[in-house]
């Protein structure tokens, strides 16, 4: 058991990232990890020490954020951009090329939300191709595609392609 | 075009490639591959430079977070303690409440217990559990008033004194046998009347007690488990009694023992019937 939350704790920072990617809200993406731990420690008897320990972490995660996003469109809930909310670098940020961040996140929120839940795995925490399918459930030329559309999507909604700028209909 | 297509045949680039190149998903020898075939593909080598600034651009906006301290909250070590308790009864809540179903026909069981939020009962309940234990289980000669050999005259005298039958429970699968039992004076402002205590050891005389009651009105909480003086108390309450069982064993074999305690007693409904 000891060595089980020793590998759980291991995990925390890289799904406190993604939650926070996933959500762009420090809370809310706290919340879901503090969800996301507890239950991987109630179902501890689900998981078989010979399965990657961080991926069945990822996969939790996912379907309570997942769960979450549902419930929140049945309720008609918020899903208005939470500008500014959550983002603060808390380091200056270094010139990333072109696009300002700001913009980039906004840019997030408007992703479909598979394409941003893949381009994040992917990306964000450096996970092989191979992996993120399996955590997302998904073959592995899916993963390809929305890897393609995110990236397309991206480079239109924060101005970058070169083509003449969209606009973006949402 | 030509020159791209020659390129092509010899090492096809395909839009994967491209993501896997950006995506550092490539070896050595292919990333270089993809350099060259970019340096003749000027378009797709704009959108590659692009989507790599994308790249950098979340990689600035989150990679800073993994570095964060994490907040305690977050200490899986911390969640798995606080679910213990919760965890622990949850399963067996749920089996309890398919019992209840069966006992709240025929026996007049209600699920009032389980409900319950007040923590004084329980709290004075566990510190009365732990005080005899703790001074109990230091005595040789005199840790019980009546011994195990004399089981069924023990096990009459603690149900007509506590006004409830029960029985001593069967902690051989534990490693436990039964020492014997006392008669204790009521706690205060527990309305629980006089209380039980069986004494159990195993074969490195390591000794747990377990402190039952009958229930007062407000028994407090359902379950809890509270740690005092180096002692572990497991406290569960129905309708008919409350129970406390304490040791000093290490963590896992406390459960064992506690869950045994727990089936075997605390789920029984009365014979009289009594609601």
């Amino acid at each position: 058991m000891t060595q089980f939350l020793d590998e759980i704790e291991a995990a925390v920072p890289a799904l406190r990232r993604y939650a926070r990617a996933l959500t762009r809200d420090v809370d809310r993406a706290d919340d879901l990890v503090q969800d996301c731990l507890e239950r991987a420690i109630r179902k501890r008897g689900l998981w078989r020490p010979t399965g990657p320990l961080q991926a069945w972490l990822f996969r939790l995660l996912l379907n309570i954020h997942r769960n979450d996003a549902r419930s929140k469109r049945r309720r008609g809930g918020d899903h208005i951009p939470l500008d500014g909310m959550g983002f603060e670098p808390s380091t200056p940020a270094p010139q990333p090329g072109h696009i300002a961040l700001a913009e980039l996140g906004r840019a997030l929120e408007q992703l479909a939300p598979e394409q941003r839940e893949a381009l994040l795995l992917v990306v964000v925490e450096g996970t092989s191709y191979a992996d993120a399918a399996s955590i997302l459930g998904i073959p592995a030329g899916t993963l390809m595609s929305r890897l393609g559309r995110a990236r397309a999507a991206l480079r239109t909604l924060t101005g970058n392609a070169e083509e003449p700028r969209l606009r973006t209909v949402k | 075009m030509s020159a791209g297509e020659t390129d092509r045949r010899e090492f096809e680039v395909t839009e994967e490639t491209l993501h896997a190149f950006v995506d550092g998903q490539l070896d050595a020898a292919r990333r270089a591959a993809v350099e060259v075939w970019l340096a003749q593909h000027p378009d797709k080598s704009v959108e590659v430079a692009q989507w790599q600034r994308q790249n950098a651009a979340l990689a600035t906006m989150f990679g800073p977070v993994a570095a964060e301290p994490v907040p305690a909250r977050l200490d899986p070590h911390r969640i798995a303690a606080k679910l213990a308790v919760v965890r622990w009864d949850w399963t067996r809540l749920a089996a309890a409440a398919v019992l209840l179903v069966f006992l709240s026909a025929g026996g007049g069981w209600v699920m009032r217990g389980v409900l319950w939020t007040e923590e004084a009962a329980n709290d004075r309940l566990i510190d009365g559990a732990v005080a005899a234990h703790a001074l109990y289980v230091k005595e040789s000669r005199h840790a019980v008033e009546v011994t195990a050999d004399d089981r069924a005259h023990l096990v009459t005298w603690l149900s007509n004194r506590l006004g409830r039958a029960i029985d001593t429970p069967n902690l051989g699968p534990q490693g436990f046998t039964l020492v014997g039992g006392r008669l204790l004076p009521p706690l205060a402002e527990t309305g629980t009347g006089p209380a039980a205590q069986l004494m159990y050891q195993n074969a490195t005389a390591n000794r747990v007690t377990v402190y039952i009651t009958a229930a007062g009105v407000d028994h407090g909480k359902p379950y809890e488990l509270a740690k005092q003086k180096g002692l572990e108390a497991y406290y569960w309450a129905n309708d008919q009694i409350t129970c406390t069982v304490v040791g000093d064993l290490p963590e896992a074999e406390m459960k064992l023992v506690a869950s045994g305690v727990y089936q075997q007693l605390t789920w029984r409904p009365d014979p009289g019937g009594r609601s």
